[in-house]
Formats: C-alpha cells, structure tokens, sequence
C-alpha cells in the first residue's frame, strides 16, 4: 500500500503553522496529511481585510494572519476544542480531482466518515462546508500551486460564539441576542451534537483512519524535511508582518 | 463629484465587498475583499488595477472583468464575474 506523510503539529503558533502549510505545498514532496492545534487566533482568508472584518480594538490578545486561501475568517478561541487538519496532494485526477468542486467534495468526506462514525447526519454542502442535519460544522479552504493543491480546515468541537461576535466588526448594542440565536441556528460543533465532550486524539485518530480508508493509504508519521523547513523560515517574515495581515 | 460607498454582495461563493469611488463618470478609486475563493490568488489584484479609469458602468465593468477572467485564467467556484460587477454597481449607486 502507498505511504504518504502524516505529521502532528500540535499546539502552535498560527503564523509559524501557515507558513509551514505554504511550505509544504511549495516545497515538499510527497502528499501530505496534518493536523495541528491553534492557540488563540483569527487567520483571515487571502481576499479578506481585516479592519473590514474585526473588530480590531477587541483583538488585542489574539494573534492575526492571513492565509493563502480565500474563504472567511478561521476563529479560533482558548478552549482549543477544534481539529484543524491540512492536506497537500497531486491532483492526479482520481483521488485529488481537477475540478475544484469535486476536490473539496472528496476531502471534505474523510470529515462526513468521521461523523457518521459517531452516528451523526454529515453531508458536503458545496462549495466547502460540512453539515450536520444542514449546519455547518467544519469550514474549508484550498489553493492550488503547480499540479497539487493544499487544503485546510477546521472541525468544531467546542465553538464560544459570543466571543466570535465580540471580535466582529458588526454592531453590538442591539439584537446581540438575535445574532446568538442566528448563529447558533446556523453552526453547531461536536460536543452540542453528541451532547457530550470526546477526547480530541481519539475523533483525530478516527479521522486519520477514514482518510487512509478513503485514500487506499497508509499515514506514515513524519516530520519536515530540510528543503521545507529552510522554506518555512523564508516565509515566516511576511506571515508576521503587518504589510501581509493589514494590507 | 466623489464618492466612497460599500457595495456588498452574496454570490454562491461568497460575499463581495466593494469600496469604490467616481469621479467624472470614471472609477477612481476601488477595492474588492470578501470571503470568495479565486484562483489563481495574485490574479484578483489585477480586477482592481484594471478598472481604474475605466466609465463606472456596469457593461463597461463586467467587460473589463470578462476580460481579466479570460486572460488570467481565472477560476471563481460559487463566483461569477457578474458577481463582482453587481458589488462594485452596488457601491456606486450608494
């Protein structure tokens, strides 16, 4: 069976971890599957900006990028309750389609398989969500450089939407009950779901599994390489600058 | 006469936020941000670039952007060029 690159980031440093995703698609080798652990942090898509977005005057202790990929706003607060996972592959056309549809459809099911395997009604809703009984509960976004495509996304386990609306750039004196009540009609997380908290490592190994299921691979743990991780220190610069996150 | 106003628009692939100022009929100042997808990333700064100058109406606007689609080869899931035109009409009929 192919062997493909499994590597666990852990708890990181948002601008170290996406500019080790830039890296690995820009200068790794083989096809890739990662999870890592955000600490506090708001990453905006490549199109957003964030004066328009945050409320910047209540973000002063999360750390802010952007990220190479379109898409809204990646939240993530200090329950650290969400799986954040990244894949790089070739798109060959069979496992990792051309169409962009379709290749967010194909990753999105390793999160449908690891749902359902806890008896919830996970669905893809295109272009790149993941619903449970029509809310989303994971968001995703991919790029592609050269014949392979990165994606990213997040699966919610625990999610403080009052804290995300605190850090929004909407209006906060009126109907902030209304705006709760909106949200939480429209996202939900896996411990609302299952009524119940599981263990993060164990719904990150059944995910691990239903993706060497769906690939018809076996995840071999690994690290960065050294041409990746001299990429990654070329990279770090402008992931910390204000010209990149501000601009 | 200036003007500077938010055109926001929902497409399938996302929303499109315009800030777009005209004077004497033409775009003079214009930028685009939202939460869409577009590949390749880099192209989308050439949408704003190119209409500057440009008459600030919608045909003229949705050729130019056609335009750009065609000749950067540009893939929006979700997001027409339309999309974009109807967002950044939005901003100057504010």
């Amino acid at each position: 069976m192919e062997k493909w690159r499994f590597i666990d980031f852990g708890i990181v440093d948002i601008r170290d971890m996406m500019a080790m995703d830039e890296a690995i698609l820009k200068a790794g080798e083989e096809n890739t599957f990662f999870f890592w652990t955000p600490k506090k942090s708001i990453i905006l898509g490549f199109f957003q900006k964030a004066n328009i977005e945050l409320d910047l005057a209540q973000c002063k202790d999360y750390t802010i990028t952007r990220r190479i990929s379109g898409g809204g706003i990646a939240f993530s607060d200090d329950r650290c309750r969400q799986i954040n996972y990244g894949v790089v592959g070739t798109i060959d056309n069979e496992l990792f389609p051309m169409d962009i549809v379709e290749s967010y459809k194909q990753i999105c099911g390793v999160l449908i398989d690891t749902l359902r395997h806890y008896n919830l009604n996970a669905a893809f809703r295109p272009i790149n969500d993941v619903v449970v009984d029509n809310r989303k509960i994971s968001g995703n976004a991919q790029t592609r450089w050269e014949g392979k495509l990165l994606q990213n996304g997040t699966l919610l386990l625990d999610f403080d939407i009052e804290e995300m609306l605190r850090i929004s750039n909407i209006p906060k004196e009126k109907f902030m009950d209304k705006k709760i009540a909106s949200v939480r009609e429209g996202l939900t997380w896996l411990d609302r779901e299952l009524g119940e908290q599981r263990d993060m490592i164990e719904i990150q190994n059944v995910m691990k599994q239903k993706f060497e299921d769906r690939f018809h691979v076996h995840l071999r743990s690994g690290s960065l390489t050294g041409k990746e991780t001299e990429f990654t220190n070329s990279l770090l610069p402008r992931y910390y600058s204000n010209e990149w996150v501000y601009r | 006469m200036i003007r500077n106003q938010q055109g926001i628009h929902k497409s399938k692939g996302g929303l499109i936020r315009s800030f777009v100022s005209a004077e004497n009929g033409k775009i003079k100042e214009i930028s685009i941000s939202g939460d869409f997808f577009l590949f390749p990333e880099e192209a989308f700064f050439k949408i704003a670039r190119e209409l500057n100058g440009i008459e600030a109406k919608r045909e003229k606007v949705q050729q130019k952007i056609e335009e750009i689609y065609k000749r950067e080869n540009i893939q929006s899931p979700g997001t027409l060029p339309a999309d974009f035109t109807e967002s950044i009409m939005k901003a100057l009929e504010e």
